[in-house]
C-alpha cells in the first residue's frame, strides 16, 4: 500500500515539468461510502474511501495521455460471508469443512485503473494501454459487453479499465470501424474484437464479433493444492448486436448476443429498453432482460449460480428480468427517484427508492435503500436482507 | 434634412410593412450564425438562493442546425459533452470517466440542462422558430427600452416542441429578441418561463445579447447564460461533429 502511494507520488513529480506547463490536467474526487445491510438477525457496516487521482494531457497535437490512479481503504465489515445470503437448503448442502471458503473480501488497494495513449491520425485513433471498454447500449445489462458487468444498483459507476489496442477507423460522419485486441498469455486465450458502428435515420446500430476465454469456477470443487477453486477456461465466441434511437416519441434500445461456448452450453442474451421525460420533468424507464445462462426456475438455482453471480462471471441468476426506474427533479438540486428490479423467472423483486443531491459545484451526495420482497431462495429474497448506501463524492 | 427624414420615414415604412413571418426569419438570421465558437458561463440561481455555476465551450454550424457543447468547469462535469444535430432531433452524449457516448431521444431535449432553467431545447434548437411555430404580428411595444415588434409564435401541428406557444418582443433596430415568454405544453395561457436578454454588443457587425437570463416561472428560480467569449463565421470541419469530435 505505502509502496503504491509512493509510486503514484514518484509518477506526479515526474509528471511537474508538464504539469508547470499546463499539459497536463490533475483532477479526481474524494469518495466516501457508507454501506449498510441488516440480514436475518445481523447488522453490517462497510465504510469505504476512495480517492481517484486522474491525469490527462495533450502530450502532442495528435497525442493525449490519460491515467487514473484509485486508492481504496476499507473499515468495518470487510470480509461478507456470501452463505449468509443463501438459502438454507444451499448453504446445509456444503460441507462443514468448506463453508468458511465463501466469503467475499474488500481489501485496501491502490491500482493503476486506466493509462493509456491515444494517436489521432486523420485516419483513424488508436489507444494503447489500460482503458475503458463501454459497448452495447443497455443501461443496465449489456449482452455484447464481454469485459464488464455493472451493479444494476448502480449501473452508471465507472468500469475497471482493460488492457487494450484498439483502433477505432472512421468510415464518414456516421460510421466507425472498431478492432481491439486484449492481451492474455497467449494469442489463443486473448481476445479479439470487431465492431462495425452504422446510423439509420435516427438509430444508432452496432455489429460486433468477439472471441474471449472465458472462465467458469467451479465452487462446488475446492483445489486444496492451489487452495482455490476448480476453474474451466474455454473459448466464447460472441455476435451481437445492439441499437439506440427513437420510437413514437420514446427512446427506445436494444441489444442482443449470442455466445458459441466451447465446452458448456452456448447461450444468449437480450436487452430491450424504453425511456421518456414527461414535460412535467419526470423520467421514468424500464429495461427488460433475458439471460439463458439463468435459471427459469428457482428451486433449481444452485449453489455454482449464486456464487458465479456474485463474483460477477453471470450477470443474472434468473432467466427473465425487469428494470424500471422513475427520477423527478423535487428541486433544482435534488432528485428523487425509484428502482424496481422483477425477477419475472421466480416472481421476487425489490425497490429501491434513490436520492441524488447537489452540495455546490463539486460536491454531490447519493444515496439508496434496497429493500427485497422475494421469498426464500429468490433472486430477491427477503433472507438476502435488506440494504442502505450512502456516498458523498467530492470533485476536485 | 429633408433625406434624413425621408430616411427615417422609409425605415419606420419598412417596420410597419414587415409581417410576423419576416420578422421571425429575420430574427432566425440574428441569432443563428452561419459557424459559431463561444465560451460561456452558466449561473443557475436555486430556490434556496444558492448559485451554481458552470463553464462550457460551444461550437455551431449552419444556422444552429448542429451544436457541440463541452463542459470545462465545474471539475464534476468537465470533460462532459453534447453533440446535438439536425436541429437537436439527433442528440449524443459523452461521459469521461466511462467513456461511453449515450445516444438520447428527442424527449430529452426537455430535460434540464445541469439542473438550469434552460432545456436542452432552449440551447439548441436551430430553426425551430421557424420550423416548428407559426408567427403572427402584434401590436408594437416598449420592452426593456427597446421600441420592439411584439410576435407571437403558435406551435405547428405536429411539432414536438415543448412549448405551445412564445411571445418575443423583438428590437426594432437589431432583431435580437429582447424578451420571450414560453407558455405550456398543454396550457397555453399559462407562462412557463420568460427569458431577458441584455449587454447587446456588436461582435463581428453581428448583434449579440452577451446575457441571458431564464426565469423559471413555475420553480422561482433563475439561471444566468453570460457570454465570455464570441466568434463567428469560423471556419469549422463537419468532422467536428461526430462521435469521434464528441470524445475528444
Amino acid at each position: 500500500m505505502i509502496k503504491g502511494v509512493l509510486c503514484a507520488i514518484l509518477v506526479i513529480l515526474c509528471l511537474s515539468p508538464l504539469l508547470a506547463q499546463e499539459k497536463i490536467d490533475l483532477f479526481g474526487y474524494y469518495e466516501a461510502q457508507y454501506m449498510g445491510a441488516k440480514v436475518k438477525s445481523n447488522t453490517y457496516q462497510l465504510f469505504t474511501n476512495k480517492l481517484r487521482l486522474d491525469l490527462k494531457g495533450q502530450i502532442a497535437d495528435n497525442i493525449t495521455l490519460a491515467a487514473n490512479i484509485n486508492v481504496l481503504t476499507y473499515h468495518g465489515k470487510t470480509n461478507w460471508d456470501v452463505l449468509e445470503f443463501l438459502s438454507d437448503d444451499i448453504v446445509s448442502s456444503i460441507p462443514e469443512e468448506l463453508r468458511s471458503l465463501y466469503v467475499i473480501p474488500f481489501e485496501n488497494d491502490i491500482v493503476l485503473d486506466n493509462a493509456y495513449v491515444r494517436f489521432r491520425f486523420k485516419p483513424f485513433d488508436l489507444t494503447v494501454g489500460k482503458q475503458q471498454v463501454s459497448l452495447g447500449t443497455g443501461y443496465v445489462w449489456n449482452p455484447t459487453d464481454v469485459f464488464n458487468i455493472k451493479d444494476p444498483l448502480d449501473p452508471t459507476y465507472e468500469q475497471p479499465g482493460h488492457n487494450a489496442l484498439r483502433g477505432d477507423v472512421p468510415l464518414g460522419s456516421f460510421h466507425t470501424a472498431t478492432v481491439l485486441y486484449s492481451p492474455e498469455d497467449n494469442w489463443r486465450y486473448s481476445t479479439k474484437l470487431l465492431q462495425f458502428k452504422g446510423r439509420m435515420a435516427h438509430f444508432d446500430y452496432y455489429l460486433i464479433g468477439v472471441v474471449r476465454d472465458w472462465v467458469f469456477t467451479d465452487f462446488t470443487r475446492f483445489d486444496a493444492e492451489s487452495m482455490s477453486f476448480e476453474a474451466t477456461r474455454e473459448r466464447r465466441q460472441m455476435l451481437g448486436a445492439s441499437t439506440a434511437g427513437e420510437l413514437l416519441g420514446l427512446g427506445v434500445w436494444a441489444e442482443y448476443a449470442y455466445n458459441w461456448m466451447e465446452l458448456s452450453d452456448d447461450f444468449y442474451e437480450l436487452v430491450a429498453g424504453a425511456d421518456y421525460t414527461f414535460d412535467f420533468q419526470t423520467f421514468v424507464m424500464v429495461e427488460y432482460y433475458r439471460n439463458t445462462l439463468g435459471k427459469s426456475d428457482y428451486r433449481e438455482y444452485d449453489l455454482n449460480d449464486w456464487m458465479r453471480y456474485y463474483a460477477a462471471e453471470q450477470k443474472a441468476i434468473s432467466r427473465d428480468q425487469l428494470y424500471a426506474f422513475a427520477q423527478h427533479p423535487v428541486t433544482d438540486l435534488l432528485n428523487l427517484g425509484l428502482i424496481n428490479i422483477t425477477s419475472f423467472s421466480d416472481g421476487s423483486f425489490a425497490f429501491v427508492p434513490t436520492l441524488f443531491y447537489s452540495l455546490s459545484d463539486n460536491v454531490e451526495i447519493y444515496g439508496y435503500l434496497n429493500i427485497n420482497f422475494g421469498k426464500e431462495g429468490k433472486a430477491y429474497s427477503k433472507s438476502q436482507g435488506n440494504g442502505a448506501l450512502i456516498r458523498v463524492r467530492v470533485y476536485f | 434634412m429633408i433625406t434624413v427624414s425621408a430616411f427615417f420615414l422609409a425605415g419606420w415604412l419598412y417596420c410597419q410593412e414587415l409581417t410576423g413571418d419576416e420578422i421571425i426569419h429575420k430574427v432566425n438570421d440574428t441569432i443563428n450564425m452561419e459557424t459559431s465558437h463561444t465560451k460561456s458561463m452558466m449561473t443557475i440561481v436555486t430556490t434556496s438562493g444558492s448559485e451554481r455555476t458552470f463553464t462550457m465551450e460551444t461550437w455551431s454550424k449552419g444556422k444552429g442546425e448542429k451544436n457541440l457543447v463541452r463542459y470545462l468547469e465545474p471539475s464534476r462535469v468537465k470533460g462532459q459533452a453534447v453533440l446535438m444535430l439536425n436541429n437537436a432531433d439527433d442528440i449524443w452524449m459523452f461521459f469521461p470517466r466511462t467513456q461511453r457516448v449515450r445516444k438520447l431521444a428527442t424527449h430529452a431535449k426537455k430535460q434540464k440542462m445541469q439542473g438550469s432553467d434552460f432545456s436542452y431545447e432552449d440551447m439548441g434548437s436551430g430553426d425551430a422558430f421557424i420550423e416548428d411555430y407559426d408567427a403572427q404580428r402584434l401590436e408594437d411595444e416598449m420592452r426593456e427600452g427597446h421600441d420592439c415588434f411584439k410576435l407571437e409564435l403558435t406551435r405547428k401541428e405536429g411539432s414536438d416542441m415543448s412549448y405551445s406557444r412564445l411571445i418575443l418582443w423583438v428590437i426594432k433596430d437589431n432583431f435580437v429578441p429582447v424578451i420571450i415568454d414560453y407558455y405550456d405544453d398543454g396550457d397555453p395561457s399559462r407562462l412557463e418561463k420568460q427569458l431577458v436578454q441584455s449587454d447587446i454588443r456588436i461582435i463581428d457587425g453581428i448583434p449579440v445579447a452577451m446575457k441571458a437570463v431564464m426565469f423559471n416561472k413555475n420553480d422561482n428560480t433563475q439561471t444566468a447564460m453570460e457570454f465570455l467569449e464570441v466568434k463567428f463565421n469560423v471556419e469549422l470541419a463537419d468532422s467536428l461533429f461526430t462521435e469521434r469530435a464528441l470524445k475528444k
